[in-house]
Parts: C-alpha cells; sequence; structure tokens
C-alpha cells in the first residue's frame, strides 16, 4: 500500500484539492454577500445565546404555577403574558429554546453521520446492499414519515431522547440516498481510480477522497434536515405525542394555547410559540438557501 | 398505452402490495407490543378482562393473530375496533377516508391553483417586486407550520372578523355533520394548501426559468405566436415534468397536513381517527388506518408516475 | 449575375446592438449596414462572435436579455422594424420574416407534434385560412422532402434524425410563404451529406417560391453552394461585401483572403501545413483602435493602428473596408507567395510603441501612406 501519493494521485487530488479551496473562499464571499441569508445567521446565533443563557437564568421560573393570574394579557412585567395556569410565557419560550435546538441539532448530526457512512458505503460497495437499501426506500416512500416517528415514539415511551431518535429513524433515509448519489457519480472521476491503483483500502478512499468533494451538497440538506426534524417535534408536541410536562416546549405550548384561541379570549398563548417557531424555522431555510445558492458551483448569469 | 406501460404498472402494484404489507405487519406488531390496550383503558380487568381478550383473539400469538388479520384485509374486512366494541373497521375507515378526501382534495386544489399560478408569474416577472412578494410568500408557506397558519386564520377570520360584524360574517371554527361545506372547508384545506403549494411555486418558478431559456421557446417567439401562447403553451407545458416529480412529495405533505389540521379543527377524517386510536389504544383501528394511508399513497404514486409519460412523451416505460 | 434593380425588400441601415452585461458594454454589432433584393440569397460569414447571428436576430427583435439595439434602421416594407408596435412586430415574424435556427432539436419544443408545430405557425397568423392549415401542412413537408409524412407528422422531434428535424424546421419557416427566409446555421449541426441536402432544398425553394434567403455561417463551401451575395463580418462589423463569384475569385480584405486560404483543399501538396490565422478576435468591451484586425493582419501599415477604415469599392459591385487592401499586398508584399503569415510580418509593421518584429521577408518595406 503506497503510503504517499502517486505522482497522478497527487496531481489530480491536488488540482481538485485547490479547486475545491477556491470553490469555498468564493462561496464564502457570496454568502457574505447575501444580506437575507446573513440576518437569519444573527437571529440564530442570538436564538442559541438565549438558549443558553436560559440553561442558568430566566425572568420567571417557567415551571411555577401561579406567577401571575391565569391568562394574563403581555405587559410589563409579563412581556408576553402567562398561560392557562399562571406561568409566564416569556420564562416557558426561553425554555422551550432548548428542547427545539436540542432535537434539531442532534437529529441532525444523527442523521449526517448514519446517512453519511450508509450512503457512502451503498454507493461505493453497491451490489446486494444497494438492492436492500432500495427496497427499505421504497417501503418507507409509501408512507407518510410523521405517522411512522409516531408510532415508533409510542413504542419507545416518552422522553426527549426518544423524540429524537424516532425523528432520526424517518429522516436519515433521505441524506443516505442523497449521499449516495453523490458517491455513484464521484467513483467514476480519474482520481479515484488513481487511488484504487495506488493501493489506497476502501475506507481511506471513502473518507479521504469521496466524502470530501460530496461536502458541499451534504451540509446544505443538513441545514435542511434540522428544520424539518424542528417542525417534526413541533407536530408531536401539537398532537400530544411531546415531551412530558412540565417541561416547556414550543409545539406542547402552542397546542395548549389552541382552545383559548378558538374559543376567541386569549389568543397569546398560541402566537408567541407558533411565532418564535415561524421564526427559527424560516432563520433556517433562509440560511440553507444562501448556503446552496453560495455554493452553487454553478454561476448566475 | 404500450406493453412496457402495462409491464411497468404491474410491478408497481406488486410493490404497492408488498408495501402495504410490509407496512402493515410491522404496525401490527409494533402496536401490539404496546403495554396496555383498549379494554385497560376502559378499566375492564379479571376475569372479564381475560374473556374480551379471549373474544377478540388477543390472547393467541402476535403471528397467529396477524395472519387472521390478512386474511380478513384481502377480503376487505379489516377487523373489529377494540374501543368501541365490534364496530367494524372497514366501514368506519372508509367513511373517515371520504371525509379527509375531500379535505385533501380541496388541498390539492389550492396547492396546485396558487402554486403554479404563482410560480408562472414570478418566473415571467423575474426580479421584479412581483417576483419578491410572491416567492417570500412561498417560502412563508413552506417554512410555516400549517397549524400556525390555520391559527392566524382562526384569528383573523373568525376571531377578528367576528367582533368586527358581530358574528355575522365569522368563520365557524367547529364543523357541523360529517362533510364540511365550502364556507367551513376552505380554512383548513388553505392551511394545508399554502404549505405544499409554497414547494410547488418554488420548483415551477426554477423550471418555467430555466424552459424560458431553451431555445424552443425562441422559435416560438419568431414563429409570431402571442405571448401568453408562448408563456403557457410553449413554457409551462415544457416546465412541468419537474414539478410532476415532487407531486409525489406534496401529497405526502398534504396527507401530513391533513392529519394535524384534522385534529385541530375536529374533522371526522382519519387523521382525528389516527391519534385518538393510538391514545385509546385502539389497535386494530391504528392498523386499519396505517395501511389505507400507505395505498392512498402508493397509488398516487403510480398515478404521478404515469403522469409523466402523459407530459413527456420522451418518458415511456 | 443580373444586377440588382428595384427597391430591396429588406435594407438594413447602420444597424448596432450591444449587450448591457454586469462586465461592460459589448459591442457585438457596429454600423452595419446591408439590403436584400427581391428573391436573392445573401450570405453572412464569419468566425464565432463576430456579429452575424446577432444582427439577425436584431431584425427581428429577438435578442436576449441584456441585448439591446441601440442605432439603426432596419426598412421592411416601408416600415422601420426596430420602431414599430410589439403587436406589429409578432405579426411580422413567421408571416413575413421567418427565422430558422442552428440546432433544430433543442429549437423544437420536445412535447409538442411536429405536425402541430407546423400547423400553429400558420393558426398564429390569419394569411392561411383554418380548413387550409392541415392539408398546406402535408404539403409542405412533402415539399421539404420528409418521408411518410402523412403518417410522421403525428411523431414527436426526438423521433426524428437530425437533417430531418432541420427539413421540419424550414416547412415552419415557409409555412405562411414569407418573403424572406432568415436561417441561422442551418447546417451546423448536421453531418456533411446532410448539409448538401439542406443546402440543396434551400436552393430548389429560392427558386421554386422566389424567398429571399439569408444565409448566417461559418462555413464558406456552405455559402459557395447557395448564395449570390456574401457580407463578410468580422468584430461586430462587416468587412467586406460583394457577389460571391468575385469574393471567392478575388478577395480584397485580408482576413477575407486568409479565411479562403484556410479551407483545406483537395488539391494542395499533402505535407503542406494548413494556414490558419494567427491570434484571436478582439475584445467586444474595449476594442482596439483603428481597424479591429490589425492584431493578426500581416499585411498592417501604420496607419491600421490609428484609423478605423470604412467601405469603399473594390471592384464591380463589391466593396471592402481595408486601408491596403490585397491588390496592394500582392503588388507590393508578396501575398502570393506568403507562407508565414503572423501578424505585421509581410508589412513589417509592429504595434505602435512597441519594438516593431524583425522581418524576415526580404521584401522592401511598403511605403507608409
Amino acid at each position: 500500500m503506497a503510503a504517499t501519493l502517486t505522482p497522478w494521485e497527487e496531481y489530480a487530488g491536488g488540482t481538485l484539492a485547490r479547486e475545491q479551496v477556491g470553490l469555498w473562499r468564493d462561496g464564502l464571499r457570496r454568502l457574505r454577500r447575501n444580506r437575507l441569508a446573513l440576518a437569519a445567521a444573527v437571529y440564530l446565533i442570538l436564538l442559541v445565546v438565549m438558549c443558553v443563557v436560559s440553561i442558568f437564568w430566566t425572568p420567571y421560573n417557567p415551571n411555577l404555577v401561579g406567577t401571575c393570574p391565569d391568562y394574563t394579557l403581555p405587559s410589563l412585567a409579563h412581556p408576553l403574558g402567562c398561560d392557562d395556569l399562571g406561568r409566564d410565557t416569556l420564562s416557558r419560550l426561553m425554555v422551550g429554546s432548548q428542547v427545539s435546538l436540542a432535537v434539531g441539532l442532534i437529529c441532525a448530526t444523527i442523521v449526517m453521520v448514519v446517512g453519511v457512512s450508509v450512503g457512502l458505503l451503498i454507493g461505493y460497495l453497491r451490489g446486494v446492499l444497494d438492492a436492500i437499501f432500495a427496497l427499505i426506500i421504497n417501503v418507507f416512500y409509501g408512507v407518510p414519515p410523521l405517522m411512522v416517528a409516531i408510532v415508533l415514539y409510542v413504542l419507545l415511551g416518552p422522553g426527549l431522547i426518544n423524540i429524537i431518535i424516532a425523528i432520526a429513524a424517518v429522516t436519515w433515509m433521505d441524506m443516505a440516498r442523497l449521499v449516495r448519489g453523490q458517491t455513484l457519480s464521484i467513483r467514476e472521476r480519474e482520481f479515484i481510480e488513481a487511488a484504487r491503483a495506488g493501493g489506497a483500502r476502501t475506507g481511506r478512499i471513502l473518507f479521504v477522497h469521496i466524502f470530501p468533494n460530496a461536502l458541499g451538497p451534504i451540509i446544505v440538506q443538513t441545514t435542511y434536515v434540522v428544520p424539518a426534524a424542528i417542525l417534526t417535534s413541533a407536530f408531536f408536541s401539537f398532537l400530544g405525542f411531546g415531551v412530558p410536562a412540565p417541561q416547556a416546549d414550543w409545539g406542547g405550548m402552542a397546542s395548549e394555547g389552541l382552545s383559548p384561541l378558538l374559543s376567541g379570549f386569549d389568543p397569546y398563548m398560541l402566537l408567541f410559540p407558533a411565532l418564535a417557531l415561524s421564526l427559527t424555522l424560516l432563520a433556517f431555510n433562509f440560511f440553507g438557501d444562501g448556503l446552496r445558492d453560495a455554493f452553487d458551483p454553478r454561476q448566475r448569469r | 398505452m404500450t406493453r412496457g406501460t402495462l409491464v411497468y404498472i404491474i410491478q408497481r402494484l406488486a410493490i404497492i402490495a408488498l408495501t402495504l404489507l410490509v407496512v402493515s405487519f410491522g404496525v401490527f406488531v409494533v402496536v401490539h407490543s404496546l403495554p396496555g390496550n383498549a379494554f385497560i383503558s376502559q378499566r375492564v380487568h379479571g376475569k372479564s378482562l381475560q374473556l374480551l381478550l379471549h373474544e377478540y383473539g388477543l390472547d393467541q400469538p402476535i403471528l397467529i393473530q396477524y395472519w387472521n388479520f390478512l386474511k380478513g384485509a384481502v377480503q376487505g374486512n379489516l377487523g373489529v375496533s377494540l374501543y368501541i366494541r365490534g364496530e367494524p373497521v372497514t366501514p368506519l375507515v372508509l367513511r373517515e377516508l371520504s371525509v379527509s378526501c375531500e379535505l385533501g382534495g380541496a388541498a390539492l386544489i389550492v396547492t396546485i391553483g396558487l402554486g403554479i399560478t404563482f410560480g408562472v408569474l414570478a418566473a415571467i416577472r423575474q426580479n421584479t417586486w412581483v417576483d419578491y412578494l410572491l416567492t417570500s410568500f412561498a417560502v412563508i408557506g413552506y417554512t410555516v407550520p400549517s397549524f400556525v397558519i390555520a391559527a392566524l386564520g382562526v384569528m383573523v377570520f373568525a376571531n377578528f372578523l367576528g367582533t368586527l360584524t358581530n358574528g355575522n360574517f365569522a368563520y365557524a371554527a367547529v364543523w357541523t355533520g360529517t362533510y364540511g361545506t365550502i364556507g367551513e372547508l376552505w380554512l383548513p384545506a388553505l392551511a394545508i394548501g399554502l404549505y405544499t403549494s409554497g414547494q410547488i411555486t418554488r420548483i415551477t418558478r426554477a423550471s418555467m426559468l430555466e424552459v424560458i431559456q431553451q431555445d424552443y421557446i425562441r422559435t416560438a417567439r419568431a414563429k409570431g405566436l402571442r405571448e401568453w401562447v408562448i408563456t403557457l403553451r410553449h413554457g409551462l407545458r415544457n416546465a412541468l415534468v419537474p414539478v410532476v416529480s415532487i407531486l409525489g412529495t406534496t401529497v405526502v405533505g398534504i396527507l401530513v397536513g391533513v392529519l394535524v389540521i384534522e385534529n385541530i379543527f375536529g374533522i371526522p377524517g382519519l387523521g382525528k381517527e389516527f391519534v385518538e386510536s393510538i391514545t385509546e389504544h385502539d389497535y386494530n383501528v391504528t392498523v386499519g388506518v396505517f395501511t389505507i394511508f400507505a395505498l392512498l399513497i402508493g397509488v398516487s404514486n403510480l398515478i404521478v408516475d404515469l403522469l409523466y409519460t402523459v407530459l413527456d412523451p420522451r418518458i415511456r416505460y | 449575375m443580373e444586377r440588382r434593380t428595384g427597391d430591396p425588400v429588406l435594407d438594413v441601415r447602420g444597424l448596432s446592438t450591444s449587450f448591457f452585461t454586469d462586465d461592460g458594454e459589448v459591442k457585438a454589432v457596429r454600423d452595419v449596414s446591408f439590403d436584400l433584393a427581391a428573391g436573392e440569397t445573401l450570405g453572412i460569414v464569419g468566425e464565432s462572435g463576430c456579429g452575424k447571428s446577432v444582427s439577425a436576430l436584431s431584425i427581428l427583435g429577438l435578442l436576449p436579455r441584456p441585448g439591446r439595439v441601440v442605432a439603426g434602421e432596419i426598412l421592411f416594407k416601408g416600415r422601420d422594424l426596430l420602431t414599430i408596435g410589439r403587436e406589429e412586430l409578432r405579426q411580422v415574424r413567421g408571416r413575413d420574416i421567418a427565422m430558422i435556427f442552428q440546432d433544430p432539436l433543442s429549437s423544437l419544443s420536445p412535447v409538442h407534434r411536429i405536425g402541430f408545430q407546423v400547423e400553429e405557425a400558420m393558426r398564429a397568423h390569419d394569411k392561411v385560412p383554418s380548413r387550409e392549415v392541415r392539408p398546406r401542412g402535408l404539403e409542405l413537408l412533402n415539399r421539404v422532402r420528409v418521408p411518410d409524412a402523412a403518417r410522421r407528422e403525428r411523431n414527436y422531434p426526438h423521433q426524428f434524425s437530425g437533417g430531418m428535424r432541420q427539413r421540419v424546421m424550414i416547412a415552419m419557416g415557409l409555412s405562411n410563404r414569407p418573403e424572406i427566409l432568415i436561417a441561422d446555421e442551418p447546417t451546423t449541426a448536421l453531418d456533411v451529406t446532410v448539409q448538401a441536402q439542406i443546402i440543396q432544398l434551400l436552393r430548389d425553394l429560392n427558386r421554386d417560391l422566389g424567398t429571399s434567403i439569408i444565409l448566417i455561417t461559418h462555413n464558406l463551401g456552405v455559402v459557395a453552394g447557395l448564395c449570390t451575395r456574401v457580407v463578410v463580418m468580422y468584430a461586430g462589423e462587416i468587412v467586406e461585401q460583394g457577389p460571391t463569384e468575385q469574393i471567392f475569385d478575388s478577395p480584397q480584405h485580408p482576413y477575407t483572403w486568409a479565411l479562403l486560404r484556410s479551407l483545406p483543399r483537395v488539391d494542395s501538396a499533402r505535407l503542406q501545413r494548413l494556414p490558419s490565422i494567427e491570434g484571436l478576435p478582439p475584445d467586444l468591451i474595449a476594442p482596439p483602435p483603428g481597424c479591429k484586425f490589425n492584431p493578426r493582419c500581416p499585411f498592417r501599415l501604420e496607419r491600421c493602428f490609428r484609423d478605423s477604415p470604412e467601405l469603399k469599392p473594390v471592384g464591380d459591385g463589391q466593396t471592402a473596408a481595408c486601408w491596403v487592401t490585397m491588390k496592394r499586398a500582392y503588388a507590393e508584399m508578396g501575398a502570393a507567395s506568403l507562407v508565414d503569415t503572423r501578424p505585421g510580418v509581410a508589412s513589417g509593421v509592429g504595434p505602435p510603441a512597441t519594438a516593431t518584429e524583425a522581418a524576415s521577408d526580404p521584401e522592401p518595406e511598403a511605403p507608409g501612406s
């Protein structure tokens, strides 16, 4: 096994590597010019800061019943009002962000790790594995993922971890399919053949050569997985399958706010968590769009 | 219809059957391994519990149970509800299916109507305020969760409008009867449709933008065709293929939306049934609902794939 | 070669078109003037990027987005096509002036049957009554020699070969009996035998229907086979025009001369190098001063770096834009025996304020004008 790159491998890999570096720098520059994506990034950073702060401090105790009279409307003391049990909405909102961000980020990580590994292996080795994968995909394609996730969750039992697992379990397949496609096309390029001729092992080829070249679409897809996971978990809570009380969670708060809204006397209980949710999802989506526009090698007119 | 297409349809139907099998089996097994069941929730225990379990065959091994289920299912009998003793699942599910289809169908009309119209308009007025407005509308549509839109809709059209017009022109947020009237249907359909139409707008716009660059558009203009004819007959018609490719995902999106929205507005459809059956541990119903959903998706995906051959004569199976 | 009489059916005067891109204004066409008589076949020749296609697209207002006509008149039947309204221009397109394009696969809508596309061209205007559209469509397909037309008109473009598709395009173009047919590189995407058939077809149609044809191409052989007059373009300008035979016999502009020399010939000596023109076409955003061909011209003089030449008569009905002209190049610079065609080699003149190239040519320097 060659310990160093052959001249051809070096040339091909080196040129491509330099090409890649140029691509990254170019893309970063384009990203900085996209004001919408930048605004989204700022919002997300603020969100993360607020989330971290909320671990240590909130204006009021989010779980303490009776901090204020039930259904208080927004006021100076309680900028977002209180809910039906007299808990301060602002504090609950801050703590709720922990759940959303945790679900989003951890889910995305799992999906990326599992999806990329499976995708690389299947795309490179093909054969029986590919056939099995295709079969699994075809079957899962035929059911709404939300329903499968709900059933899985009920099976696993309540708890934040199980929500994350259930959601990740229905999301990893799209990532795997993406990575498989990328691997299939990258593996045909000359420098892979050069690496193989140089005696590189499969694992090395996969992670040193193929993976970096597929990184662009992978990163973009991951930025879309985060809001998708948050959205799904919000649906979970909304339908009653969320984190157990009294843990505050945006979806759950929205669900609690539904009947006061429908009855017409307190729209704020639903409005604020819904707003928080929507803004966060928008921010992730805009940022993902910005990333994709910036790193898409196709030039615009 | 060529022989190849016929073969393709048969292959797809076989895959659908296989999927139904796997899905129903999977759900069956999962749901039966859950702790508790409908009877325990209804506080039946002891001897009467044993009797009931035996009567409904719930004390037999899982595989036997599934086999019995399967035998009945291929004849159209999906078992009986455990919660509502003895009520056959099939007619229940079918009735709710029709309700969900009414809602889903309305949502589909909204989706395709708004989605394609906005997408075309945004494309032909690229980079103008029309484009930015419609594109932002689309992005908000598919980012903001459907229950938020539903809630906002209720807030504006039911509460706000109600206080404004003293209850004359408000939107009635709760359904009366099984099937909704148009007056009751439009808000839930909109709430679902806005989400999926956003995706369609995006793809239609992107596809139209690509198509507009094509040489045959230049040819059409050189022939002296009117501008709207060029846009619709040569532009949109050619741009539809990528749009159709996401129709499958769109249908799934509508189904998910139906699931959630029904639970908000109390619409007596499959979505509401699904959640209820899980909370009530009424397993037979859960399996039935799942199976029907899987069937719906399988068939709609097949229709979408067949639609390709109609739209693009270069595609043949 | 008969003298052209009567009013031209198309009169292009001083046409200038630019593309306004992010990098600047690309002056694609500058002050181009030519006319077309009834029943005439005119060829516009030049390399890629010289502005021939852009000129044609300007006539019918088909320029893609950042492009715009900035000056000139295009007179057709007494009206200036650049100033008439949109609806009027739409009516001219396809009915009075038709255009066909280079790649017939991408130029036909893939999802409509070709019979439909041909009929569509007729239905868009009111020249052909509705009940005659279908039979006429079939007749046209037969005339352009599409075999088994009655059955094949229900086929889609991808089911035809390249040559067949181009015939369909021609049928589409001629369906309303236009006065002028503009063919933009109709044979470039086809192979050689099919090329000959298409050119033959165009020739026959010109003869039978009397349609004037403007043929745009970079292929001089094709021009020789079809056109009675030729316009040679370089870097957005006309450098020479005249009757085809004359141009081929005695080209006066060095570019035309070099172009003709670079055609591979069956009777050339076996191991002889194929003469080519050194260098690249100029940047159309910031073109060099003087004659645009001076960076590549073997016969350039000092004046060529300063003043842009205008079209002047150099023969019977032939004009060229050159300070030197080939007559002088043959007489004074030994063009007849020139093998090395590097810029400035024959005249020994280099760009101003730079060292002049060592003249390997023993001929005496041409006296400065």
